[in-house]
């Protein structure tokens, strides 16, 4: 993968703030009778590559959309940058959140009827007003950052999956989000096509990028992760380093989780 | 059997009525084109109109759904009639003024116009369905996608969702077009010397349907070959469906968001 043509770690802005990037207080959310979240606690500090692991159905997924207000929380706060952005005491609106916070979703979402800078360029015009000639030469670097220089103008049926999704992280990137969130981002790729997915995603933590990622990836948790996060049942079970977490787990639900997990 | 093929074929009446039913013909496609184009976009309009969120607009979405299920829901007869009707009185008793009651439009008579109006009324209800089975059919993983990088609703619809959703829905909009040709020919009732009205006029002069065969060859002429682009199209599609459902690339569709329902077909297009 070419270096240079640095990715934005979210410049501007957050120097005048030091507290945790994102905290999430008893965040709990359901759907009719379904309790998918019963009451989340974290903190994510600014440049914090944190992952989500978990059972299916632990709730993970709805936590990302829970922070980017797709499925705004029914109780409990999400301070952004300092600044609640959920419930009635909101300071700050959806385009505060949806221009600060970029996600990648697993099943892609690329635009199919634009060609891949298309995909990057159409919002950095659209909402963020820049020139044509600007954007296009933002989204340019960025595919060329993620290694999709020569796959510009190509729409996304003719991409792989990987591409597909490295697409989707430039166009996240494309609006300098100072949070990126990633929805088990290479669940639904071939396994051949992870390894250049995940080699991004590296990247882009070690530039310092705040992260949160919800996987199943435990080597990219391991070697990545600031903290990892176990979930299950709409809770946080247990957090720590990787090294914590993943190494010496201390609750039996973890510990039973990684069993079926690692054991082969 | 000489009398069957003598009522129906003589082409010494076609050619002798050829000019009239020609003029008559040309009339039904300067309605059709006229109604097509804006039943076309005043059904996109109503489509989005419904699809607003928020319940600050609910009684915008109501009245558009209302609005949809009487104009389906009527005769295209009754309302040429109301139409026509409440126009023309309304400008007898000063209430609209005769430019509107009484349109005379770039040289079109008054029942044209009044065609036009009520084909686009209902014609326009017909085509929200459709373009409303297409926006549903669009991922609503666009829709999330869209939003996450600060899109507007608006903005969403415009440039992500609706592009995706006429395409799917070419075919369906085409049909409706098809009918909406061959509506064209219930004006004739409020005065309008459309295709069909001026074979009547030779048939009723000469007891003789020659003449109405004839426009039944010009309608043929045009809705025979849009019938082969929707089957084209259609199939066009398909290949693609059932190249992108096999492994690799593809667009992904796969597993529904835990909050939204499941997207569905084009139902009733």
């Amino acid at each position: 993968m070419e270096a240079n043509a640095p990715i934005p770690a979210g410049e501007g802005a957050q120097e005048s703030y030091s507290g945790p990037m994102l905290s999430l207080e008893n965040v709990c959310k359901r759907f009719g009778d379904l309790e998918v979240l019963r009451g989340v606690n974290f903190d994510v500090k600014r440049g914090e590559v944190v992952c989500v692991i978990g059972p299916s159905g632990s709730g993970k997924s709805t936590l990302l959309r829970c922070v980017n207000l797709l499925e705004p929380p029914e109780e409990g706060r999400i301070l952004l940058e300092g600044k609640e952005i959920t419930g009635k005491d909101a300071v700050e609106g959806i385009d505060f959140v949806r221009r600060r916070v970029g996600m990648v979703f697993q099943q892609f979402n690329l635009f199919p009827h634009m060609s891949a800078l298309q995909n990057v360029c159409i919002a950095q015009e659209k909402v963020l007003d820049r020139k044509t000639a600007e954007a296009r030469e933002k989204a340019q670097a960025l595919l060329t950052r993620v290694g999709m220089a020569d796959k510009v103008d190509q729409y996304p049926d003719r991409l792989s999956g990987g591409q597909q999704q490295r697409v989707a992280i430039a166009r996240a990137l494309a609006m300098d989000p100072h949070v990126m969130l990633f929805d088990e981002v290479t669940s639904a790729l071939d396994p051949e096509l992870v390894k250049e997915v995940l080699d991004v995603m590296r990247e882009l933590a070690e530039e310092g990028m705040t992260m949160i990622v919800v996987t199943h990836e435990m080597g990219f948790a391991r070697e990545v992760a600031s903290r990892v996060v176990f979930m299950d049942q709409g809770r946080v079970v247990e957090e720590g380093t990787p090294a914590e977490v993943l190494g010496n787990p201390q609750q039996e639900r973890t510990k039973r989780f990684l069993g079926l997990v690692l054991e082969h | 059997m000489d009398f069957i093929r003598e009522y129906y074929f003589d082409f010494g009446i076609m050619g002798d009525n050829f000019d009239a039913i020609l003029d008559g013909f040309w009339l039904t496609i300067k309605l059709w084109v006229i109604s097509g184009v804006l039943s076309l976009l005043w059904g996109l309009l109503l489509a989005v109109l419904r699809q607003l969120p928020g319940k600050a607009v609910a009684p915008i979405r109501w009245l558009t759904i209302a609005y949809i299920d009487v104009f389906r829901g009527v005769p295209l007869l009754l309302v040429l009639f109301l139409v026509s009707g409440f126009l023309s009185a309304a400008q007898a008793e000063d209430v609209i003024p005769e430019a509107i009651g009484l349109p005379t439009w770039f040289g079109e008579t008054s029942p044209f116009w009044y065609g036009v109006i009520s084909l686009t009324l209902t014609y326009g209800a017909y085509m929200a369905e459709v373009y409303r089975a297409g926006i549903e059919a669009v991922p609503r993983g666009q829709t999330e996608a869209a939003r996450s990088v600060g899109m507007s609703h608006g903005q969403a619809m415009r440039y992500i969702i609706v592009p995706q959703a006429v395409r799917k829905v070419i075919p369906p909009l085409l049909n409706d077009l098809i009918a909406l040709m061959k509506d064209t020919s219930l004006v004739s009732v409020i005065g309008a010397l459309e295709v069909v009205q001026a074979g009547f006029d030779v048939q009723t002069a000469e007891f003789n349907g020659s003449g109405l065969v004839l426009g039944a060859l010009f309608f043929l002429a045009v809705t025979i070959p849009l019938a082969r682009v929707v089957d084209w199209l259609i199939s066009r599609e398909q290949a693609k469906t059932q190249r992108g459902a096999g492994p690799g690339p593809g667009e992904g569709e796969g597993e529904a968001q835990p909050s939204g329902p499941p997207t569905t077909g084009m139902a009733g297009a």
